[in-house]
């Protein structure tokens, strides 16, 4: 059920991270939805791998996979939309559902409508993940081992045989499709060297019935929905775009091979709305953290264990699949290269500005030595410095290349980083100017209660004209 | 991170849905049901017809041509699943009328049928809706599961509210009449009470309406259907069936499966507006992934044979058996 109280939004809302995952989409999208009234969260990429953390100000904790960030609104839950362009795990949103149940939501699933188009992942995609990643040793790419890469990979080889969520209602057409998947990862993975039983026929390989009865469960709990559903949606109530994942990610625009197999940037939500007959029509909001952080293998520039111990990280542990969290410096050069292959946002939320309260010399760890030497100031980072002595440029290319993105990747493990302290006591605000962004809220805490919202909701620039208002159910009704 | 993981999740996934499916998202039922004795059990605001003048179905700049589709639903005991039906297949009912084209701009209704000889909300009814609003109308319907064993409902009273509390730019500007879907299974009471009219909805009247006078002002303005769910507590009742067939004819709609009901609604507007014929239609839900086009093809069948939009080939003449028509053999 969509809220019934608060004023209501008055257009479409994108929220895109602007680094490698993890800046605050989860609490930015919580935020917008205790604000105003939207009619759902929809999510246009990536899948189950999102990992969204929303604390609500009387303590309760959920993160977010499959359900959008706006589940926990005061005022009601705001529903789900998981577009054509998302990946569905029904387990991982059964799992969700369980969990936001315990939270209080009345009726979790009663809030989720499915694109029958959506791709569903399954337990022989991540398998297959898996098993790709273990071959890969040390090597890794980091993924989160959930197979939704493997999930696009294998849906782009065979357009017509990859399961969606739509076929979890046909239980005969799926049984073929899932007997094609098992069959093809075999082929390509069965005698991998990977010491654990395969997505094969083995032991422990997974029960063809149990999933396609535990499909056929979620498509009759669940409403799948058709191509009309969208649009109609867009028309009728604004909406909040919930990325997954970060810009620097991105398949075209990341570090490759470090990158997920998923549009990042706002691509995906504007083709939505352009669909839906309403190009452009949304508000783009960028989410940094004060810090840049990255989860997995790949170039993080700025990277500086020392801040590991100055910044705890209360939901991103070590990784079984990714590895260790890692923690660097606010990375100006790389969110400014993520602002240009987005393709720029209008306003900007900069999370974790609490983050370096207390953190100077005089905690006496000794292990800051980067922020002991600007007298406990956080730094950022400028320019990239080449071996040589030379300025690396980070500039996106229109065209997909990964062979030049590769070139790029081995370009920024060689270089350094030139640090500054970042130069005035308004984190948010500096960080804002420096990236040439309105501010549309800061966090100085985990909770949309540590929000402070910017009274300006003034244009960024790179906006381009302005587009017609979002258009609103008008007829006038007497009582 | 073991593969023997792998059953198990499947086996959590099914129970986690299926524990969920007998749950409902009609907050306001289990928020009355559980804080209130039943006779203190009222019909949310926002459905409550008393004092109603009108419930507008309007053109606006979104919505240049407004078309209204009302769906009332018998909300007594023998009846309840329908709402909680009615909620999981709205998406697909917007989705289907609008994917083909059958209607561009819907604009939809829904109430809830009671009886108001012993029921506290005789009658709920919502607003014309073009959006998620309606979900929030859903939510709201409160699902008293009374009824009085009778085999009557005041599907009279919901007729008479229609009739004469709704305007609609469909028809006052383009004569079109809206759509009214009744799903029922029992007879209606013989006429409009006044006393009820009076008490439910607040008009000023010393008059009953007989039923057929109503029904009859009420076809002025909508195409009127009513669907009887063929595995509901009545269907086997002949006087019930006879009372609609005698009354509703070819629009009296047999359903086998209530899970179809949205493709059912959706397909009988694209015939009523010749946005399609029957064949077409179960096409089209076939190819939005519906599985239900037997039964409402099955549904259907009578309706569309008396639109004549399907051509049935007739065997030449005096080739058949029957002896009413051609010739009579030996």
């Amino acid at each position: 059920m969509s809220r019934t109280s608060g004023p209501r939004a008055d257009e479409h809302a994108i929220v895109v991270d602007l680094g490698f995952g993890d800046a605050g989409k989860g609490v930015t999208v919580d935020l917008l939805c205790a604000r105003r009234r939207y009619g759902a969260v929809v999510r246009a990429n990536g899948g189950a791998q999102a990992a969204h953390n929303v604390v609500t100000p009387d303590g309760r904790h959920h993160t977010f996979s499959q359900f959008g960030s706006g589940t926990l609104a005061p005022g009601g839950p705001v529903p789900t939309h998981l577009s054509r362009l998302a990946v569905v795990d029904p387990f991982a949103l059964a799992a969700e559902a369980r969990h936001l149940a315990e939270l209080g939501i009345a009726d979790p699933f009663a809030l989720v409508t499915v694109d029958r188009r959506a791709l569903i992942s399954t337990p022989w995609h991540q398998a297959a993940n898996r098993a790709r990643e273990r071959a890969r040793g040390s090597d890794r790419h980091g993924s989160c081992g959930m197979g939704v890469g493997e999930t696009m990979a294998y849906a782009l080889a065979h357009p017509g045989d990859a399961p969606t969520a739509g076929d979890c209602a046909h239980p005969a057409r799926l049984r073929r499709k899932l007997r094609l998947l098992a069959d093809h990862l075999r082929d390509r993975l069965g005698d991998h060297p990977s010491g654990e039983a395969g997505p094969d026929g083995t032991a422990g390989s997974p029960d063809l019935e149990e999933c396609v009865s535990a499909y056929a469960a979620f498509a009759q709990r669940v409403r799948l929905v058709d191509e009309a559903h969208l649009p109609h949606l867009l028309a009728s109530a604004p909406v909040v775009f919930e990325g997954a994942q970060g810009v620097l990610l991105d398949e075209w625009h990341g570090f490759h091979p470090y990158t997920t197999w998923s549009t990042t940037t706002t691509a995906n939500p504007l083709a939505l709305l352009a669909e839906a007959g309403r190009p452009g029509q949304a508000r783009r909001i960028g989410v940094v953290r004060t810090y840049t952080t990255r989860h997995g293998a790949g170039p993080l520039v700025t990277e500086d264990p020392a801040l590991g111990s100055l910044l705890p990280e209360p939901h991103n542990g070590t990784h079984p699949w990714q590895g260790p969290f890692r923690i660097g410096h606010l990375d100006l050069v790389a969110h400014r290269y993520a602002l240009a292959a987005t393709g720029g946002v209008d306003s900007l939320v900069v999370t974790h500005t609490d983050a370096f309260a207390g953190a100077g010399p005089a905690d006496g760890s000794g292990t800051a030595d980067a922020v002991e030497a600007t007298d406990g100031r956080p730094l950022w980072c400028t320019a990239y410095a080449n071996p040589d002595g030379t300025a690396l440029h980070l500039v996106p290319e229109a065209s997909p290349d990964l062979e030049r993105q590769e070139r790029l990747t081995r370009a920024l493990l060689r270089v350094r980083p030139v640090l500054a302290a970042i130069p005035d006591d308004d984190l948010g605000g500096a960080i804002g100017r420096a990236l040439g962004l309105p501010l549309e809220a800061e966090f100085g805490g985990p909770t949309r209660a540590d929000a402070r919202v910017s009274g300006s909701r003034g244009r960024g620039p790179g906006r381009g004209p302005r587009r017609g208002r979002v258009t609103r159910r008008a007829p006038t009704r007497p009582n | 991170m073991g593969s023997s993981n792998w059953s198990t999740d499947a086996y959590h996934a099914r129970a986690a849905y299926n524990a969920a499916a007998g749950s409902s998202s009609f907050a306001y039922t289990d928020d009355v049901a559980s804080s209130l004795p039943r006779d203190k059990w009222k019909v949310h605001p926002s459905l409550d017809p008393h004092g109603v003048t009108v419930r507008e179905s309007r053109d606006s700049d979104a919505h240049p041509e407004s078309l209204a589709v009302s769906v009332l639903f018998d909300v007594t005991g023998s009846m309840g699943r329908v709402p909680r039906l009615l909620q999981k297949k709205l998406p697909d009912l917007f989705g289907l009328l609008l994917r083909k084209g059958y209607v561009e701009h819907p604009q939809i209704l829904f109430g809830g049928i009671g009886d108001a000889t012993c029921d506290r909300a005789p009658l709920q009814v919502g607003q014309f809706e073009s959006g998620n609003e309606l979900e929030d109308d859903l939510g709201n319907i409160l699902l008293e599961g009374g009824g009085g064993g009778q085999v009557t409902e005041s599907y009279e009273l919901a007729m008479y509210f229609m009739a004469r509390h709704t305007a609609m730019d469909c028809l006052d500007k383009r004569g079109r009449k809206g759509y009214l879907f009744v799903i029922g299974d029992e007879m209606a009471y013989g006429a409009v009470k006044a006393r009820e009219v009076r008490e439910v909805i607040g008009d000023d009247t010393r008059e009953n309406v007989a039923f057929p006078m109503i029904l009859a002002e009420l076809q002025r303005r909508f195409e009127v259907f009513f669907i009887m769910p063929t595995g509901s507590a009545h269907f086997g009742n002949e006087d019930v069936r006879g009372f609609w067939d005698t009354h509703l004819g070819q629009n009296v709609i047999y359903l086998d499966d209530l899970e179809a009901v949205s493709e059912t609604i959706a397909v009988t507007i694209g015939m009523g507006e010749e946005a399609v014929d029957l064949a077409q239609g179960l096409e089209d839900i076939a190819s939005a992934g519906s599985d239900a086009g037997d039964v409402v093809g099955k549904a259907l069948r009578p309706l569309s044979r008396a639109r004549g939009s399907i051509v049935v080939s007739e065997s030449p003449d005096g080739l058949t058996g029957d002896a009413a028509g051609g010739v009579d053999r030996l």
